[in-house]
């Protein structure tokens, strides 16, 4: 025979989980509302109309190592720095379609783009830091391209293969922002010594021409 | 806010380069004292071999996972032994079983300080075709120096724009010397280091597998296609080290004194301003940076 007190408890827990199962109930319901009314009431962006344009991209091939400039119709945002990092992005992301002359795996490549007028000016504090470096000398627009780490990290690795792609980069940087003087990369935000293993991008790069072959419609 | 963040990835970047660059300046200050003061002094029979890589950083991955640290510890040892039959003296910056491999910067203080006549930094890699040869992006120097400054010192980073016309040179016979053994090769300028903080003619050799007309390309990893390229090398270095590019240039004045530059500057000496000229190292100009 079970003893009484023993009957008690048991109906006394049985009701408790009851009521917790309850407010657990109530509760996930409530949350649901919450988020549900959250969303509808997420204003929806303006559509805004981009008209496509005209770039030029430096386009790299492994095959004879060479930097072409080909033109290509995209839409790009108005400010200078978003439109640096789309018109990076594009390039990298050509450079993962299949039977790419320059194959690099896909996914995102530039994390962002910042432009910074040169030259850069210490702060009072600082004396006798030698950060001035060539920052403090250099004059003109700088790029600093953030990459990120996968993309780095899934490079193919080689002299050739990297070379050609800091090229690729400088050279369309070159053609389509005749003010960006300057580049440097940092990786996930913070400088690392090569791309994977061979290019250099610890240095401050000049953005010049680097095409070697004929352009493929316009220049 | 996005400016802020800006500010603030350029600031750390360059702090950390700055570091980076001032223990580098240190090194060299400590390696290469300055200016390479009238002439610097060629030792012909010495070749610097440096196989990339090692320790934990492996480079590229070849064919069945063979690490391309591998191949080109392979590549050199192979190639000092063919130099060592044939009177050179050879350093290199790797050996096998070395577990804590050195940095760029130390394995070009080791170079600088050797005089070397050719050195020679091995890569190889599974993807293009044929040998690669690169040297240094840096421009040669196209001014006269400053007589009235005296010595500058020479910024690490632009430790090899006194040599860039020696590297094209001695790219030009290693290619000629490639292509003569059907190896094809082709020159260009990569922004690699440590060939900017080498103060020798400095030339990076890449492998690339060895393309075959209807037969499957030759990877990298096979020792025939090394013991060829080795071949090559060897017969282009031996052409090197008594090549007129050794010889000190009046412009460049990076090579050692002969007799014949003595008497040259001796000569010199009797009409001044010229006579500096020909002794006083060039000043470098600012590194010109970028790929071209
Ligand atoms: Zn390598």
């Amino acid at each position: 025979m079970i003893p009484r007190y023993q009957r008690v408890l048991f109906w006394i827990l049985s009701g408790a989980i009851l009521l917790m199962a309850l407010v657990l109930l109530r509760g996930c319901e409530q949350t649901r509302e919450k988020l549900t009314r959250h969303r509808d009431e997420t204003p929806l962006s303006a559509p805004v109309v981009t008209p496509s344009e005209t770039v030029q991209l430096a386009l790299a091939s492994d095959t004879d190592g060479s930097i072409t400039l080909v033109e290509r119709e995209i839409a790009l945002p108005s400010e200078k720095s978003a439109r640096a990092h789309a018109l990076l992005a594009r390039l990298i992301a050509e450079y993962s379609y299949k039977n790419s002359a320059h194959p690099i795996e896909s996914g995102p490549a530039v994390d962002d783009v910042f432009l910074i007028d040169l030259p850069l000016h210490s702060h009072s504090g600082a004396v006798g830091s030698d950060f001035s470096g060539e920052l403090q000398v250099l004059t003109g627009q700088m790029a600093v391209v953030n990459l990120h780490e996968a993309f780095t990290d899934h490079h193919t690795s080689g002299i050739e293969s990297e070379t050609l792609t800091i090229k690729s980069i400088i050279g369309t940087l070159y053609a389509n922002f005749p003010e960006i003087q300057h580049v440097r990369f940092l990786v996930d935000g913070r400088s690392r010594e090569t791309l994977n293993g061979h290019a250099d991008l610890l240095r401050t790069y000049a953005v010049v021409n680097t095409t070697n072959k004929p352009a493929q419609g316009v220049r | 806010m996005r400016k802020h963040a800006a500010v603030l990835l350029v600031t750390l970047a360059s702090a950390s380069t700055a570091a980076i660059t001032v223990r580098a300046q240190t090194q060299a200050a400590a390696s290469i004292k300055a200016n390479a003061p009238a002439g610097w002094p060629i030792n012909h029979t010495l070749v610097v071999l440096d196989p990339a890589h090692g320790g934990t950083e492996g480079g590229a991955v070849l064919g069945d996972h063979v690490a391309e640290k591998d191949i080109t510890l392979a590549v050199a040892s192979k190639l000092r032994a063919a130099l060592s039959t044939n009177g050179f003296n050879v350093v290199s910056t790797r050996d096998a079983g070395g577990s804590d491999p050195l940095s760029t910067d130390q394995r070009a203080e080791i170079a600088n300080r050797t005089h070397a006549a050719a050195c020679i930094v091995l890569h190889a890699t599974a993807t293009g075709s044929g040998v690669h040869l690169y040297t240094s992006d840096l421009q040669a120097p196209n001014q006269d120096p400053d007589l009235t400054a005296g010595f500058v010192p020479i910024p690490w980073d632009a430790a090899q724009s006194g040599f860039v016309r020696q590297s094209a040179d001695l790219a030009v016979s290693l290619s000629t010397a490639l292509g003569k053994a059907h190896l094809p090769a082709t020159l260009g300028q990569a922004p690699i280091r440590p060939l900017n903080n080498l103060m020798c003619p400095a030339v990076a050799i890449e492998l690339s597998p060895l393309a075959a007309p209807g037969a499957a390309a030759t990877p990298a990893t096979d020792g025939n296609y090394q013991q060829q390229v080795v071949n090559a090398l060897t017969v282009a270095l031996r052409a090197w080290r008594d090549s007129p590019a050794l010889l000190p240039v009046a412009d460049a004045s990076t090579g050692g004194q002969t007799s014949a530059q003595s008497k040259a500057i001796a000569a010199a000496e009797a009409t001044g301003r010229a006579a500096a000229k020909v002794r006083t190292s060039p000043t470098p100009p600012p590194a010109q940076k970028g790929p071209q």
